[in-house]
């Protein structure tokens, strides 16, 4: 838990920093009135004496608790699913949004999940219907399409 | 008597088929909510909200808010028959309900829930009937400093009243306060921590935070690995409670629903933590606190009470003074933003069918759910056979179209699964992330009521203890602060003692 927490502490470091720093040239305080930057600059304050706290409690702790990260298999679900996420934003303006929810379903399905393909069709099937009858149909949303038309 | 007259009109109001219709909808999702583990209602909420987007707000708020208390009823279902909480506030219930499973007496257990959850559940909207006109109405006394601090309290109570640690329910109020600076200043409409992205002017919205940190975030915890829990297999037959039952657990159902309501009322605290005190207490009175962890019919129905009277008495803060106390209601919040409410102390008097409608949908909506926990208990327990697996991809799919939803921009899609991967993150490194949804909703508020206050006094902070009010919210947020710390030093004096005593143990060995 202890690398968990200094990995935490630095980051939140490395974003206090950045938000100093994106907001260094906006004026902290305008002739009567609190600035742009004013909130921002105290927020910064707060996210580094969080880090410094946690820092300080984790080096103070003697306790050693591990910490519980999934095995090998459960890390690979998880990225080749996020990996799956990512590209089907990626492929949705040159495929449409449907036919890209339809291959990523199929892919959780059949590829991740390793389920049966029958049940896996009749749940993407589900899916598609259920997106085109809430979003499509109902709310007439305007989906993004692709060369299929859909 | 006012109170009385205003709730007849919000039945008038609810009563509507339509409205009808959807109080069903929304406490049928939400019991299904509930009852799947790996996502819990503010997260079929957020997933649900862009769903509302054509509808009337009446009917969308009542359907949002039906999903939330109706999840505290369907998580009951997967605490006792599979021993893994549907969402966090059943966690107790998981400790007794599935022990009593298992002594095949799991029809007992569900009975308990169930009418715990509906006594508490109305109990509460009652009490909510009063304290709701009553505190908008003393709230309309308050400025600038009030509105900052009580919003500073919402945060910082949230640290100090949770159940993990303060520093990092800080840290994560602090991210959500770091996201909410992004775009372009409230008052000054310079653009500010934008790096030149013109998708970033108007600020990151609410939804992809929200069904980021909260839905996918869940959905990724849940691929670490295989779902292969199995419900404990048992006849759901005598759903009732027998006269030894009820005179067990009448008065733990009182007790529950009492301290789950006040907990609710409190901002940060939430269903969850409402439980375990409701739990520990109920373990203190009870005439037979050696039943409790092995299959205590008490101390299911006072934590079951508990979450449901606090999910109900966490609406109070929300809809007198647009405070939310909960991840829930941030989203409920969220909500009457998109629709084009404002919320604050004035929702009473403006929306005076909106508020009214809602209250009185919720005793329409634990009436329909006492149904559909007491004779169709079987029929939602069959949902648990169907392998979670297959329901991954349709809430992945429809949360991502709901984000795409908001404002036809895939930006907002790539959006949510960044903040769906921090979600992630921040539940591995341990860091809760309701303060951060929280703080992602109060953070306009927060920030322009502090800088108006600023600009009153012409920067002197002394306007925050000025008037007598604002003097004893200041304190509160201090005590807020300080109260973690002071546990921090507790237990680490505690530690202490332990470590000499078992120091002077092992000499004497």
């Amino acid at each position: 838990m202890k690398a968990v927490n200094v990995i935490t502490a630095l980051t939140l470091l490395a974003l206090s920093a950045l938000v100093l720093l994106g907001t260094w040239e906006l004026p902290y305080w305008a002739e009567f009135a609190p600035g742009s930057a004013f909130a921002a600059f105290w927020v910064a304050v707060v996210g580094i004496v969080l880090a410094i706290a946690l820092l300080v409690t984790t080096a103070m702790d003697h306790g050693g608790e591990p910490h519980s990260f999934p095995d090998r298999r459960g890390l690979v679900r998880v990225a080749a699913l996020a990996a799956g996420l990512w590209v089907m934003v990626l492929v949705i303006p040159l495929i449409g949004f449907v036919p890209a929810a339809i291959a990523f379903s199929l892919f959780l399905l059949l590829g991740i999940e390793r389920r049966p393909l029958v049940p896996s069709l009749f749940t993407t099937a589900v899916i598609t219907g259920l997106v085109y009858g809430v979003f499509i149909a109902w709310l007439g949303i305007a989906l993004p399409t692709g060369p299929f038309g859909i | 008597m006012d109170a009385l007259a205003s709730l007849a009109q919000g039945f008038a109001v609810a009563m509507t088929p339509t409205n009808l219709l959807f109080v069903f909808i929304g406490v049928t999702l939400g019991q299904l909510i509930g009852a799947l583990p790996g996502i819990g209602p503010s997260a079929g909420m957020a997933l649900l909200l862009p769903v509302t987007f054509g509808l009337d707000p009446v009917t969308a708020l009542v359907m949002l808010s039906g999903i939330m208390y109706g999840g505290m009823y369907g998580g009951t279902l997967t605490s006792v028959l599979v021993n893994v909480p549907g969402e966090a506030a059943s966690v107790m219930t998981a400790v007794d309900g599935n022990q009593l499973a298992r002594q095949g007496r799991a029809g007992q257990a569900l009975a308990a829930a169930a009418i715990g959850s509906f006594l508490a559940g109305i109990g509460a909207v009652t009490a909510l009937v009063f304290l709701t006109p009553a505190l908008s109405a003393f709230a309309l006394g308050f400025s600038a400093p009030e509105y900052f601090l009580l919003a500073l309290l919402g945060i910082t109570a949230t640290a100090s009243l949770g159940t993990g640690s303060a520093v990092k329910a800080m840290i994560g109020a602090t991210l959500g306060l770091m996201i909410a600076l992004v775009g372009t200043d409230p008052i000054q409409g310079t653009s500010r921590l934008t790096f030149g992205s013109l998708e970033l002017l108007e600020g990151v919205d609410f939804l992809p935070v929200a069904i980021g940190v909260f839905g996918i975030a869940e959905i990724l915890v849940s691929m670490e690995q295989t779902q292969a829990s199995a419900a404990v297999r048992t006849r759901l037959r005598d759903m009732w409670l027998t006269r030894k039952d009820w005179v067990e657990c009448r008065m733990a159902m009182l007790r529950g629903g009492v301290i789950g309501f006040v907990i609710g009322l409190m901002p940060g605290a939430g269903p969850t933590v409402a439980a375990l005190l409701a739990y520990v207490v109920e373990k203190k009175a009870s005439p037979h606190p050696e039943k409790f962890g092995h299959g205590a019919l008490d101390g299911v129905a006072a934590a079951e009470s508990a979450n449901n009277s606090a999910a109900h008495g966490a609406m109070v803060p929300m809809l007198a003074l647009g405070i939310p106390g909960s991840a829930s209601t941030a989203v409920l919040l969220a909500a009457l933003v998109l629709l084009g409410i404002r919320p604050g102390p004035m929702l009473l008097t403006e929306q005076a069918d909106l508020v009214w409608g809602l209250i009185a949908s919720m005793f329409i909506g634990n009436v329909i759910l006492l149904i559909m926990n007491l004779p169709l208990a079987p029929l939602f327990a069959s949902v648990l056979r169907i392998p979670y697996s297959y329901l991954v991809p349709g809430i992945l799919v429809v949360s991502l179209v709901g984000a795409y939803a908001i404002s036809l921009s895939l930006f907002n899609v790539g959006l949510t699964l960044f903040f769906g991967m921090v979600g992630y993150l921040m539940i591995r490194a341990d860091i809760p992330r309701a303060p951060l949804v929280l703080a992602v909703v109060l953070a306009p508020l927060m920030e322009s009521s502090l800088r108006q206050s600023l600009m009153l006094s012409e920067g002197s902070p002394a306007i925050f203890v000025q008037r007598p009010l604002s003097a004893v919210l200041a304190l509160l947020v201090i005590g807020s602060l300080v109260l973690p710390l002071f546990g921090f030093f507790l237990a680490r004096r505690a530690a202490r003692r332990a470590g000499v005593a078992e120091a002077l143990s092992h000499s004497s060995d």
